[in-house]
């Protein structure tokens, strides 16, 4: 458990470094990138594996007066998308950044540092400052081409998390203000005798920030915009990861502060329920008319969160197990497909869907995994999609809440029609000549890696399973998670 | 009639400001009367055990570097971060500068107060444990003499002065000894940032080198703070 908190340090460190090695050391920058990110993949199996049962470990050994690292399945799933994403998209920024590189790697650094603290942290505050650092060097990755749309994108996310920030540190203050202590542990129980309206207060102004950084209805139109023009390496880890890491946040502070009794009693998951089928008609709907692949995707994305949040609000265990596998899922499911379109955009300069037209013909295995990700994420059987969307149906109907099973159904047949209007134009004859620049392997191996997990999970879902079925067991309860915290 | 709607747009926007500030302000109300016994053990532990656990008799500097030190790494990385993305943002070709020519008063004054603002941050930064101030502070004072001489000389001048790339190296050097002092605490047996329960001799509580690994602390932030807040200020001038 000593090693819990290196999952933090180790990419700041490496961040820093990376600054004063681009000013005096340039020749080793790249070997310090490669590997920091390897060092960092064994280390993270470590902790992955030692997961179970959770530990604390405490900054400072201040216990209770300080701030306190916990690791439990949860955070396991998270250090896993971490795991399975990071190296593949280091390799393929090595490639894909053609101009100046340095920067690029020093935020993504910082912003995996930020995603790893915000998952392993158990204390209100830390939580707070970890996700401005990750969103912060978020906002900075995606204006990274310095194109004008880049920077309109950019300009709305960073208005838009910063006033769902806004909201979060309001909360923030007023749970402290409350209750007298930033551990969640002793918050819950604080709340415990705390009214319900004030109580529900606090909780709505928690769902609200949150939902602007995940990209619930009303307030999703940052997403696109931010896709749109940005480097597509890392529309990977956005999608992946920090769009998830708001997920987690808001799941691990509802679940352990308020508790599932109070979230069933306030009517909150009902409504996020109802929230979130809007959300992803609302989203498949948008993404028929995009033209653009990463507009279309980014919208994709919009609509996947909500189904995971369908899954993680519906109250029960297999709830839980079904959006927490999906939200892995997704992150798979996604970066494949976005590493294939950054392939067509590097070689091509491709962006619309137009422009992708006659390409299953000259890549053919790109291609192939392109379609192995669209199949899986519209929901397929051989493929994982297909796994965790049939456990969130399962679940909805087992909660009660028919309604939206019946509507995910629409909703996947929705999808199916984008996603086959693209692959439709990918294997379309094209008489044009087309002018390729060569991916190199670099380029493919992560595409492939990921395309092939897809069919990995599939057929063998037990394997990530193993480590998921046992997350309801600290967040369904909260007082084993209490006990551990407290007891140290 | 445009007018008319225009008047109504501002009317709803004051509307909802007011509104969600009388609904703040009915929160505020309700949780400060929500009862005496609330829980308070924290605050109150910090204030009557903070000087003896860490040897500071800045309770603002105990809490900041020692308790919560982890929180304190994470906003000094906010910093690190968005000077680097100012720096990165703007280009590294000249841009057009306000160049206002002052009169040699203004300038000789500036001389002459320099050297009193060095002393007076790198006061506030050393003694930031046993009285008011610390590494922030003291940093931002520091960092007011690049900022001076960026607006009464020009900013080629104060980035003669002050190399971009030293300020850059600077930030980072501060950045790297702060997680490097943390990492001594798990050198010694102990955990990452601590500092009393690693027998680092919180010494006797008032004098200079007290409080266990605080001043050093205090040193790195201040020197990222300096320098972070010099790369950020310059950069924003430097905007077209």
């Amino acid at each position: 458990m000593e090693l819990a908190v290196w999952v933090i340090i180790l990419p700041l460190l490496t961040a820093f470094s990376l600054g004063i090695s681009k000013l005096y050391f340039k020749k080793i920058f790249f070997k310090l990138v490669i590997g920091s990110a390897i060092l960092y993949l064994y280390l993270l199996i470590l902790v992955i594996t030692t997961s179970y049962p959770p530990k604390v470990y405490s900054i400072g050994q201040w216990g209770l007066l300080g701030i306190n690292l916990m690791v439990d399945p949860l955070s396991a799933l998270f250090l896993l998308i971490i795991a399975l994403l990071f190296l593949p998209f280091i390799i393929f920024s090595m490639k894909y950044t053609k101009c100046i590189k340095h920067d690029y790697f020093i935020f993504s650094y910082l912003m995996v540092a930020g995603i790893s603290g915000m998952v392993l942290t158990t204390d209100l505050f830390n939580l707070y400052v970890f996700m401005e650092v990750s969103s912060l060097s978020s906002c900075a990755l995606s204006l990274y081409k310095k194109t004008d749309r880049g920077i309109e994108g950019t300009f709305k996310y960073l208005i838009m998390s910063t006033f769902g920030s806004f909201f979060i540190l309001l909360a923030t203050i007023l749970t402290y203000y409350l209750t007298g202590t930033l551990n969640m542990a002793e918050i819950s129980l604080a709340f415990e005798d705390t009214p319900f309206t004030i109580k529900s207060t606090i909780m709505a102004f928690f769902v609200f920030g949150y939902a602007i950084k995940i990209g619930l209805l009303p307030m999703h139109a940052w997403l696109p915009d931010a896709y749109e023009d940005s480097p597509i390496p890392y529309n990977v880890l956005s999608s992946g990861l920090v769009m998830k890491s708001a997920v987690y946040a808001l799941i691990r502070g509802l679940y352990i502060m308020f508790g599932i009794d109070f979230l069933d009693e306030s009517g909150l998951l009902t409504i996020v329920v109802f929230w979130g089928v809007i959300t992803f008609i609302t989203a498949h709907c948008l993404a028929f008319q995009q033209s653009n692949l990463n507009r279309l995707l980014a919208y994709s994305t919009i609509a996947q969160i909500a189904y995971i949040m369908i899954g993680l609000f519906v109250g029960t265990e297999a709830g839980l197990i079904a959006g927490s596998f999906h939200i892995l899922n997704h992150a798979i499911m996604k970066g494949t497909l976005f590493f294939v379109v950054g392939i067509f955009n590097y070689s091509l300069a491709a962006v619309e869907i137009e422009d992708i037209k006659g390409l299953g013909y000259k890549f053919p295995i790109l291609s192939f995994t392109f379609v192995v990700g669209s199949l899986a994420i519209v929901g397929l059987p051989p493929f994982n999609g297909f796994m965790s969307k049939w456990l969130i149906v399962e679940a909805a109907l087992e909660a009660g809440f028919t309604y939206a099973a019946f509507f995910i159904l629409v909703g996947t047949f929705l999808s199916l029609t984008y996603y086959l209007k693209v692959i439709v134009t990918l294997y379309t004859k094209n008489e044009k000549p087309l002018l390729i620049e060569e991916a190199g392997l670099s380029l493919k191996l992560p595409t492939i890696f990921l395309g092939s997990l897809c069919i990995v999970f599939g057929i063998v879902p037990s394997l990530p399973l193993h480590l998921i079925t046992k997350i309801p067991t600290f967040l369904l309860d909260n007082g084993d998670y209490i006990r551990i915290l407290i007891g140290g | 009639m445009s007018r008319l709607n225009e008047r109504f747009t501002k009317l709803y926007k004051i509307g909802l400001v007011i509104t969600f500030a009388y609904f703040l302000l009915v929160l505020f109300y309700d949780i400060h009367n929500l009862g005496t016994d609330r829980k308070r053990y924290l605050s109150e532990h910090y204030i009557s055990q903070g000087v003896q656990e860490t040897g500071a008799t800045n309770l603002v500097a105990s809490v900041l570097y020692d308790y919560r030190a982890f929180d304190t790494l994470g906003e000094a990385t906010m910093i690190l971060t968005a000077a680097t993305v100012l720096a990165f943002l703007v280009p590294i070709t000249k841009a057009t500068m306000f160049g206002t020519p002052f009169k040699s008063i203004v300038n000789q004054t500036v001389k002459l107060i320099i050297p009193y603002i060095a002393v007076l941050g790198a006061y506030l930064i050393l003694f930031g444990h046993i009285s008011p101030g610390g590494g922030f502070v003291g940093g931002v004072v520091l960092s007011i003499i690049a900022i001076l001489l960026t607006l009464t000389y020009s900013v080629e001048f104060s980035e003669y002065i002050f190399k971009p790339d030293q300020k850059k190296f600077i930030e980072d050097i501060g950045a790297i000894g702060f997680v490097l002092l943390g990492l001594l605490g798990i050198f010694t047996g102990s955990n990452f940032l601590s500092n009393g329960q690693a027998n680092f001799g919180t010494g006797n509580a008032g004098e200079v080198f007290s409080a266990g690994l605080m001043p050093f602390i205090n040193l790195m932030i201040g020197l990222k703070v300096s320098a972070g807040l010099a790369i950020i200020f310059n950069s924003l001038i430097k905007e077209k």
